[in-house]
């Protein structure tokens, strides 16, 4: 299934390739961003369901070479429960290959990682996300609006009772002022991940973030 | 046989045709011979009979009154030598017998007769074309035995005055001029006139009217098509399209719903924060600053060029319409002279 996904993103991006004489350029985006976590599963850590929330700063750097593109993203905050009786770190990397079929479409797949870090355990999800962002210009050339949905080919989780349905979106905007070389987004951002094919709970994720984008994405 | 029949029967017509109008010149010619040979009587028979014939011009008919007259006169038959010659004068006031030809007692006459006659004509030209801008115009030569006072009018077939061409005296002749207008000062219509020339005092021995119909006719000249009404292009769009705005407002509107719908989409039936309606709103506020800032507003780069364009435009209508009154200015009137009608013979 991943084979397919990466040949299928391959094949998309592949006129793109033949036709190009530009350079690969570099992008870097930064997140700072508040995460709400609530999980309704009974995983390791949390002592049973609980809702968690904390800032996170994450990162994503991208090649990006004429509508053909591979990053990687990191994301880190600690999370805390209302009470501040529950606590750990959450941690997201992701590796992504993109292609841009169409100059308002971006296709991606790759490997994503998320943890929940405690002093004495992690619970650790592995899943390959397919991803479609939807690119819908406001003010050309500094104001653009996205969507983005994706949904896990395939889905691994510890501790829990096996991973179901894992899917999310996020949806944003992004705004270039004039004549500076960056860019700035809001995005909000949910994932939702069924845990034991949605038998065994939940696990629900929502952020919002600010970033700032250098560099041609 | 049927039709070799019908041959010899259009033959047979053709040539008694030719024979009936060869008969009244054939008359003239031997009445002038007779006459040169003295035979007064047999003279004044044969050109009585050639004058009995319609088909003889009016040239002809002058030479045979003339030689009708001198005959009559040799013959002692001094009255009939004077209608002949009054005839004569009516028929033609200028014509004047060859001194030459006819010894003095006949032209002395003539002269007699014609001083006593008062006779009026008038000839036209078959064909005239009247332009006023030109200073061409319709000619019309009125011809007097003797001095005489006239009225030469025009007017439409049902006897409507159209304008008072002329009045006053005529002694021998006299040209009279029409510029194609009526009396009001505009051109005449098409249609048939009369061409009147009436003496101002009707008597008895006085000449009679005499008319010609005129036909008129207008004659246009082409004018030029005015040039095409400006459109889009080469006129260039004065305001930006509303169409960005729209789309604009659009996607910051799907897009913030999109945020907002984002949990019931993708984690049906979970809570969740409030943060998406942070982000929902941003971007639907994003979408109306779109909005205002595609709004359709004037493009003046476009606004000057088509000014520019309209008035290139605005120069050629111009110049088309001057020309086009030129041209109509210079319409041009032909008036043609109905054959059949130039004179009254019947008033005679």
């Amino acid at each position: 299934m991943k084979t397919i996904a990466l040949i299928g993103l391959l094949a998309l991006a592949a006129p793109a390739l033949g036709s190009s004489q530009a350079r690969p350029t570099l992008a870097f985006r930064g997140d700072a961003g508040f995460v709400w976590v609530r999980s309704d599963s009974a995983a390791v850590g949390t002592g049973g369901p609980a809702r968690m929330r904390g800032p996170v700063l994450g990162g994503e750097g991208r090649l990006v070479y004429n509508g053909f593109s591979v990053g990687v993203g990191f994301l880190s905050g600690t999370l805390q429960a209302a009470d501040q009786t529950v606590k750990r770190d959450l941690v997201e990397g992701r590796l992504v290959v993109a292609a841009r079929p169409l100059p308002w479409l971006e296709m991606s797949v790759g490997p994503f990682v998320r943890a929940y870090i405690t002093d004495s355990s992690t619970e650790r999800w592995v899943f390959w996300q397919a991803r479609a962002r939807v690119d819908a210009p406001i003010v050309a050339a500094s104001l653009t609006s996205y969507v983005e949905l994706w949904r896990a080919l395939s889905s691994e989780v510890n501790l829990l009772s096996g991973a179901g349905r894992v899917q999310g979106g996020e949806a944003g905007v992004v705004y270039r002022p004039p004549q500076r070389p960056y860019r700035l987004r809001l995005a909000y951002r949910l994932d939702d991940a069924a845990v034991g094919g949605g038998r065994s709970g939940s696990q629900t994720l929502e952020a919002i973030s600010v970033s700032i984008i250098v560099g041609g994405w | 046989m049927t039709r070799a029949a019908a041959v010899l029967a259009m033959s047979l017509l053709c040539c008694g045709a030719r024979v009936l109008g060869a008969q009244g010149s054939d008359f003239l010619g031997r009445g002038v011979r007779a006459y040169q040979a003295l035979e007064y009587d047999a003279a004044a028979v044969l050109l009585s009979q050639s004058l009995g014939r319609d088909s003889l011009a009016d040239s002809l008919r002058a030479r045979a009154l003339t030689y009708l007259a001198a005959t009559e006169l040799f013959r002692k038959q001094r009255d009939s030598a004077v209608a002949a010659f009054r005839q004569l004068v009516l028929l033609n006031p200028l014509y004047r017998p060859d001194e030459l030809i006819f010894p003095p007692q006949v032209t002395n006459l003539f002269q007699e007769v014609r001083r006593t006659t008062r006779a009026i004509a008038v000839t036209v030209p078959a064909v005239s074309e009247v332009r006023p801008r030109a200073e061409r115009f319709f000619t019309a030569r009125v011809l007097a035995s003797s001095l005489a006072d006239v009225t030469v009018t025009l007017a439409h077939e049902d006897g409507t005055p159209v304008r008072q061409l002329y009045s006053g005296p005529v002694a021998d002749s006299l040209v009279v001029t029409w510029d194609g207008l009526t009396a009001a000062g505009a051109p005449a219509d098409n249609g048939r006139y009369v061409l009147r020339v009436t003496p101002r005092t009707l008597t008895a021995d006085g000449p009679r009217p005499r008319q010609v119909m005129l036909d008129v006719k207008q004659e246009s000249p082409d004018t030029l098509p005015w040039p095409p009404e400006l459109g889009t292009p080469p006129l260039l769009p004065e305001r930006t399209s509303a169409g960005p705005a729209f789309r604009s407002l659009a996607a910051g509107l799907v897009v913030g719903a999109a945020a907002v719908a984002l949990p019931s989409i993708m984690a049906q039936g979970k809570d969740a924060t409030g943060a998406r309606f942070a982000v929902g709103a941003a971007v639907g506020i994003s979408g109306f600053v779109g909005f205002f800032a595609h709004k359709p507003r004037p493009i003046a780069a476009n606004v000057r060029a088509n000014g520019a364009l309209r008035d290139t435009w605005k120069k050629k209508l111009d110049q088309v319409k001057g020309e086009n009154v030129n041209r109509l200015r210079s319409t041009r009137m032909v008036v043609r002279a109905v054959p059949e009608t130039i004179a009254e013979r019947g008033s005679e």
